[in-house]
């Protein structure tokens, strides 16, 4: 099982994860109870599973597709390597992926 | 404008004035004789350094103080970002103050419950702040029309050491304004809001303060703003501000039928708010709240009965903002959800005033809770 | 002797420094200088629903030209501004990631003062030469990208030389090393044809003064697919994407779209028209005056624009006698602030040759007696001054 990496939006804080291969990153970090919203449960509605992922790590995942690029327009603090984590499946490669929370999120389901 | 709708939406976009469209189609037909470019060219640069004149006259500055600009939204952006220091702004700017200074923010300045900027906290945060800050605080607010002290501000900021910005966009042809008499570094003006064409602005930057470029390039507006200008709208510009100028005593009634207005809501609707009614206000302005009734629903009915107004800041792409402004002065998110921006302009006539009244009071009667 | 008397004096011969308000485009922007008046954001109202139409159908209309989705269009206040945000913009979004730019020594101002900027803020520039016939060499391009290349703009038809740079190449090559490949095409679009996704480009400015459209308006390009994602320049209200805000001119936007429109139906015609008017003034000129050199390369080159260089003449006396003929000496922006053509220099022209060029623009209302009287005129008053100094 892969180990994942999260880290808080400050830096303070780190979470180091087990995550079944073929899960999202968005239900591994709710599964491990952050603090992600995940209003939209994966369907690419709201951005709030906005993370940032380590330099390192951004090319070699899957290219985003169009949807969730357009997603990423409405996202806050989006930076050169935002993703959204619902659209993360997770790979035994993906072994070490290290991702930052951002330092808001704002849902654009409208509540 | 069609005799049966009344417009009263002046703070997003005043109508352009007659004389203002002449002067802008005259300058592009001028730039449409290709046997002339040349020689309009000169007649043209000719007529846009009149408008510079006359944008200084409506402000108080110097001509070379003057640099035109694609509109407010440009001035205040190149203020902010060139300013190259931490900012330090008021809770009420408009986003196109707030959204730059949030790259590099200081502290954001709160206001009171009437709306005015806190004197104390922004000698505070001026202390605070460590390193020398550009300070940003707006002469009228666009949703309240609140008046702020900005002479007084101007002081405390260069006591400690701070770049002085005043967005004047919303106050500029509403208020008499002196720039030389205000004290700032930097003065934003848009000349849609005046009744010029959109598209163009300026910002008023002190002599002798020497503010690095945004737009890089060619060597137009003295080398400090790039791009070749849009002559006609400048010239639009120009004639929109004298006529601002010459105008501002016409618009005294305008702050009576307001009062006439609030004073007959009053009447209608007890419960009925103006925010910022406390504090000095351009007399064309008024936040009006119907408590237990959506802005958008209140908008809607009266876009059926004729009546044009808004509500939040005419900005964010498709929703109606929840008004940060409001916010700031106390309002819950219902209150600010509730509440409508009413503003008058230069063909804004009594009888307007009268219809809005008499609209909004049918309104109240049908939706409002008790 | 030509029929003189029907041409109106001065010969407007200076296309490329700034184009006539086509009157069609004039026709189209009235309304919303008059009774069609409000603000496109206002949201609240019916005045506002009408600017808000008028702006979609513009954009719309700039992006059929160039073969782009209308999301991919931002309407800013000139090419300059464009240029200025998408290298800048590009660059400060990326930082983290990239910071290796490239770009051509022949570009405009504008593009050459943001790299430098960036430069002082940590960037490395790549300033890629052009060859003697003004463009540059894929080879040499390819060789300049590296891994932390992010972006390379090249103007894809040069404003005081007219030639064009082989865009699809370099797009590909772009394409290929996944870096953005951005093109101020504010010469270009309208006059040739342009299609982002065969060129593979990513980005791409447009000037509305230079179509025959209204000054103080432009816009750029921003590619979908791949994603370019930019750091606006002007920040507030969110409008055009959150990429560039502030209250749009409904007047002005909607001047753009009606000369992209125009422009885009009639570019072949006036294409072929102008290659007509080129091949007649060009064999005109070298048989009167033997000696004459074109700049930039023959082929490679948009037609309406010719830039001459006269051995044995004093620029500024040839232009001072030509005060029947409204041509330009070097590019428009620089000749304001008297710097002599590094766009000359950069092909290897001595400066005194430089010093004594031309830059003659043919458009769209130039007629074939207007290029036969400047035709005249030029070779006479060349032949003057050569003999005068004699």
């Amino acid at each position: 099982m892969p180990k994942v990496v999260f880290i808080s939006a400050n830096g303070g804080q780190r979470w180091q994860v087990d995550a079944p291969v073929g899960a999202s990153l968005m239900q591994v970090a709710i599964d491990a109870g952050l603090d992600m919203e995940g209003a939209c449960e994966g369907q690419m509605a709201c951005s709030t599973c906005h993370v940032i992922v380590d330099e390192a790590f951004y090319d070699r995942l899957a290219e985003p597709s169009e949807d969730e690029e357009d997603m990423h327009d409405l996202a806050a603090g989006v930076c050169a390597t935002s993703r959204l984590a619902c659209q993360i499946i997770l790979r035994a490669e993906d072994e070490g992926l290290t991702v930052r929370l951002p330092a808001q999120s704002h849902s654009m389901l409208g509540f | 404008m069609s005799a049966s709708r009344v417009y009263l939406d002046y703070n997003a976009s005043a109508p352009i004035r007659p004389p203002v469209i002449d002067a802008v189609a005259d300058a592009l037909r001028l730039g449409g004789n290709p046997s002339s470019v040349h020689h309009e060219g000169r007649r043209l640069r000719g007529l846009i350094e009149k408008a510079r004149q006359a944008v200084a006259d409506l402000v108080g500055a110097a001509p070379e103080e003057v640099f035109f600009t694609s509109g407010g939204t440009e001035a205040n952006n190149w203020a902010l970002r060139a300013a190259d220091r931490p900012a330090l702004v008021s809770a009420i700017e408009h986003a196109s103050v707030l959204e730059p200074a949030r790259a590099r923010l200081a502290g954001i300045i709160p206001v009171s419950r009437d709306g005015l900027v806190e004197e104390e906290a922004a000698v505070r945060q001026l202390a605070a702040a460590g390193a020398p800050v550009v300070l940003s605080v707006m002469l009228a607010n666009n949703e309240t029309g609140v008046i702020q002290p900005v002479r007084r501000l101007a002081e405390l900021g260069h006591e400690h050491g701070a770049l002085v910005h005043c967005d004047a966009v919303q106050a500029a042809g509403k208020m008499a304004v002196d720039f030389a008499a205000l004290g700032v570094d930097m003065m934003s003006l848009s000349a849609h809001k005046l009744g010029g064409p959109p598209g163009v602005g300026a910002l008023i930057i002190r002599a002798g303060l020497d503010l690095p470029a945004l737009l890089l390039g060619g060597g137009q507006e003295r080398r400090r703003r790039a791009g070749t200008e849009a002559a006609a709208t400048i010239i639009g510009f120009g004639v929109a501000a004298e006529l601002a100028g010459e105008g501002l005593a016409r618009l005294a009634p305008l702050a009576d039928w307001r009062d006439w207005m609030e004073y007959h809501l009053k009447l209608a609707a007890p419960g009925v708010r103006f925010f910022g009614a406390r504090a000095p206000r351009l007399g064309n302005s008024s936040a009006i709240l119907m408590p237990g009734v959506s802005a958008q629903t209140q908008l809607m009915a009266l876009d059926l009965e004729g009546l044009a107004l808004s509500a939040g800041a005419a900005c964010s792409s498709g929703k109606v903002a929840a008004s940060a402004v409001l916010r700031a002065m106390g309002a819950d998110a219902d209150e600010a959800a509730n509440t409508l921006r009413f503003s008058m302009g230069w063909n804004s006539a009594r009888s307007d005033v009268e219809r809005f009244v008499e609209a909004w009071c049918v309104l109240y009667d049908r939706l409002a809770q008790p | 002797m030509t029929q003189s008397a029907n041409i109106k004096r001065p010969v407007y011969l200076d296309y490329q420094a700034t184009t006539p308000l086509d009157p069609r485009v004039l026709e189209a922007m009235m309304p919303f200088l008059t009774d069609k008046f409000g603000n496109p954001h206002s949201t609240s109202h019916s005045y506002g629903w009408e600017a808000a139409a008028a702006v979609e159908r513009a954009r719309g209309q700039v992006a059929e030209l160039i073969g782009a989705a209308p999301e991919e269009i931002i309407f800013t206040s000139g090419a300059t501004e464009s240029n200025n945000l998408a290298i800048k913009g590009a660059a400060r979004f990326y930082r983290a990631r990239r910071d290796h730019l490239v770009t051509v020594v022949s570009e405009h101002k504008c593009v050459r003062e943001s790299c430098a900027a960036l430069e002082r803020e940590g960037f490395r520039v790549t300033i890629l030469p052009v060859n003697a016939g003004g463009l540059i060499e894929l080879d040499q391009l390819a060789e300049a990208l590296d891994e932390h290349t992010l972006l390379v703009s090249v103007m894809a038809v040069n404003n005081e030389i007219g030639v064009i740079q082989p865009l699809a190449d370099i797009g590909r090559l772009c394409r290929e090393k996944r870096v953005f490949f951005h093109t101020d095409a504010a010469q270009a679009a309208g006059k040739i044809p342009l299609d982002v996704r065969a060129m593979a480009i990513d980005m791409m400015s447009l000037s509305g003064h230079k179509i025959y459209g209204p000054k103080g308006v432009g816009a750029l390009f921003v590619g979908h697919r791949p994603r370019v994602r930019l750091e606006p320049l002007i920040s507030g209200g969110g409008q055009e994407a959150g990429l560039r805000s502030g209250t749009l001119a409904p007047h002005q936007v909607v001047g753009l779209g009606e000369a992209c429109v125009l422009a885009g139906g009639e570019m072949a015609d006036e294409a072929a028209r102008l290659e007509a008017l080129f091949d007649h003034f060009h064999a005109g000129l070298t048989a009167g005056l033997p000696d004459v050199v074109l700049n930039g390369d023959a082929g490679a080159r948009f037609k309406g624009n010719l830039n001459y260089s006269f051995p044995g003449v004093d620029g500024e006396m040839l232009l001072a006698r030509l005060r029947d003929l409204a041509v330009s000496s070097g590019a428009a922006c620089a000749s304001a602030s008297g710097e002599s053509s590094y766009v000359l220099e950069a092909l290897g022209v001595a400066p005194g040759l430089a010093q004594a060029s031309l830059r003659i623009g043919l458009g769209r209302f130039t007629t074939r007696a207007e290029v036969d009287y400047a035709l005249e005129t030029l070779i006479r008053e060349v032949r003057e001054l050569r003999a005068n100094h004699a």
